[in-house]
């Protein structure tokens, strides 16, 4: 009789559990099928009454897109590698100060620097773009990368600190009274132990610079290097109210979707253990 | 030794020690904490010696000084006669050991081991994979050498750790603590292989313990240390025997020896020594001590094992509250008149159920303190 209440407790356990799960998993699943079929669909079908499997499949909207594209896909990516790059070149030498050394004013400047990271950055945005088109930034690659820094540094120190410290202080000592200096310690043994935490910062910052839409826009013009994302919107019409076409802009959506995909798969392991430490 | 490096002894007047600690301190939080204070230490070539005490003592911070991983306040440390005490710990060509092993987790036990050699040496390949298979030879690492520390047993990766200190063949070897994450068999076996590797070697070694067990049985010498001063330098004959003050008899030995309070009186056979529960008679070059102190409280102290458990008579009688086998032989912990008192008695001597026993008192072994723990005769 017990046994019997037990399993039923035990079934309605895991049957909400996998009800969760699902409905989860459905609510990202469903929108992503819509866009997967809508990218095949010709303006007639998408236009029409809805529905999953396209009658008349066609690669059109793609072709379309990927030309539209082409140009500010590379700009994207070199966009996001330079934001990575050289977010990690400022932010690991600085989390390690954070980390190990001791000097005046500490404690504070990490918390400005969090402070700064609570600052709503659209409030940045003019002062930026003043600033940048008085330095000759404005519309450059460069300028962009120089901007992102502003919101992805202070959360790279910040993971990064946190990785630096968590890392026993007795490792780096052995390998400086086995021969190294300070800095070589940091090098040989400080940096390869800390590679998931440098793959996810730099993963994350390459993220940053891929996706954003409110710097992209505002500090480039159509004659610069205009990002990918930015063109998405021009897609929807810009807000014109203009007719839109759906099965582009959805395949534009999932163009733009695949390189980060791909950086995370191939980089998952890094992260995972990142975030697990 | 080099002509050179004889002519720098002659200047500093060492008498040929090969390791000098002079007047060293170390202070932390801008002097508010002082970790150890006038530390001298003289270490001779190829001598075992072990810094012991209590937590928190200054034992650690004395080692990490004199490896440069903390820089002194004051003092100088000497290695064969040079001035080492500004210089990085690189350039030091000493070993450190750590207690919490320290192991690089990326790198297979190979690379550990020649990690040192590979940094602070120009040797060639072939000497260097010599250096390394050899000592993994000793250590019994042949076989794991390809393997990462993380596969290794704790027992193994401390001898990874040891391997590492060997094959730099350093001036000395420093150890913090290395065996207390080892359970208490491998901590057997590794102070055995320590001491024989260290034998064999013929190179200076310090060790740093909590454990006085652990001291006794491993060194040549011991310096024992509290509140950041050292106590007492000896054999460790000298320490047990002869301890210069109370903190270093109450710390060394096991059990505790007994340490009781008591007032010089004057009898009827001379000089005795009164407590709570009996009177001890002086011996002679006690009374001569205390002559002029009758009516002062001193320290009577003395080892159990040289507490006698007599059938009737001796000094005094007190209750039996437990006996504790450690093997061989029994540590018989008593009671008289409210103080703890213990003795040592051969196995099975005092039988199970006993409550009251006689004493008697080896008055020839016993030593005498002052209140404040100096030690009087």
């Amino acid at each position: 009789m017990s046994l019997a209440d037990y399993d039923a407790v035990g079934v309605t356990l895991k049957a909400s559990t996998y009800g969760v799960v699902w409905f989860l998993v459905l609510l990202n699943l469903v929108p992503l099928l819509f866009i997967l079929s809508v990218s095949f669909m010709p303006p007639t079908e998408f236009f029409g009454a809805p529905h999953i499997v396209p009658y008349e499949p066609t690669l059109e909207a793609w072709t379309s897109g990927f030309a539209e594209l082409k140009d500010n896909l590379v700009n994207s990516f070199l966009i996001g590698t330079g934001t990575a790059l050289l977010a990690l070149a400022i932010t690991i030498p600085g989390a390690y100060a954070f980390a190990r050394k001791e000097f005046y004013g500490k404690k504070l400047g990490f918390y400005a620097i969090i402070l700064a990271m609570m600052f709503p950055y659209i409030l940045l945005v003019i002062p930026i773009m003043g600033l940048w088109n008085d330095l000759g930034l404005y519309n450059t690659i460069p300028g962009m990368i120089l901007a992102y820094q502003v919101f992805v540094a202070p959360f790279a120190i910040w993971i990064l600190r946190d990785f630096f410290e968590n890392l026993p202080k007795d490792i780096e000592e052995a390998a400086q009274v086995y021969g190294c200096t300070q800095f070589s310690a940091f090098v040989r043994v400080i940096l390869p132990l800390a590679a998931p935490g440098i793959v996810a910062v730099g993963f994350l910052a390459f993220l940053t610079g891929w996706n954003d839409f409110l710097f992209a826009n505002l500090l480039t013009t159509g004659t610069g290097p205009v990002p990918a994302v930015p063109v998405l919107y021009g897609t929807i019409g810009g807000g014109s109210g203009e007719r839109v076409y759906w099965g582009k802009l959805m395949a534009e959506t999932l163009i733009i979707g695949t390189p980060p995909t791909v950086l995370y798969l191939v980089a998952r392991n890094y992260l995972e253990n990142a975030f697990t430490v | 030794m080099n002509a050179t490096t004889d002519q720098t002894d002659a200047e500093t007047n060492s008498d040929g020690d090969h390791i000098r600690i002079e007047s060293l301190r170390k202070t932390f939080d801008d002097g508010a904490i002082v970790a150890c204070d006038d530390v001298n230490i003289d270490i001779d070539e190829g001598e075992f010696v072990i810094l012991v005490g209590p937590s928190g003592c200054g034992k650690t911070t004395t080692l990490r000084c004199i490896a440069g991983l903390e820089e002194p306040d004051q003092g100088r440390i000497l290695v064969d006669g040079e001035d080492i005490t500004g210089l990085k710990s690189k350039d030091r060509n000493l070993a450190f050991v750590f207690q919490s092993i320290a192991l690089f987790p990326h790198m297979s036990v190979r690379k550990n081991i020649r990690f040192g050699l590979d940094m602070n040496t120009d040797l060639g390949s072939d000497e260097k994979n010599q250096r390394v298979e050899d000592v993994a030879e000793t250590l019994g690492l042949a076989e794991m050498l390809d393997r990462k520390p993380s596969a290794l047993s704790g027992g193994q990766q401390q001898r990874v750790s040891l391997g590492r200190a060997m094959v730099m063949e350093p001036k000395a070897f420093l150890l913090d603590e290395p065996f207390s994450a080892l359970d208490a068999n491998l901590r057997d076996e590794m102070r055995v292989e320590v001491k024989k590797i260290q034998r064999d070697l013929n190179t200076a070694m310090v060790f740093v313990t909590h454990d006085q067990e652990e001291a006794m049985t491993l060194g040549d010498k011991i310096v024992v240390m509290n509140d950041g001063h050292v106590q007492q330098i000896g054999t460790p004959y000298e320490i047990y025997n002869d301890p210069r003050n109370r903190f270093v008899a109450d710390f060394i030995g096991s059990p505790s020896p007994n340490l009781v309070e008591c007032t010089v009186e004057r009898t009827a056979d001379g000089l005795a020594f009164v407590s709570e529960f009996c009177t001890i008679p002086a011996t002679d070059e006690q009374a001569e001590r205390v002559e002029q102190r009758v009516g002062e409280t001193l320290v009577y102290g003395i080892r159990p094992e040289y507490l006698d458990i007599v059938p009737d008579g001796g000094a005094f009688v007190a209750d039996l509250d437990v006996v504790e086998p450690l093997g061989d032989r029994d540590a018989i912990h008593l009671s008289a008149s409210g103080t703890s008192l213990s003795a040592v008695a051969p196995q099975g001597e005092v039988a199970r159920g006993t409550d009251r026993v006689h004493i008697d008192i080896q008055t020839g072994e016993s030593w005498l303190f002052e209140r404040d723990g100096t030690r009087l005769v």
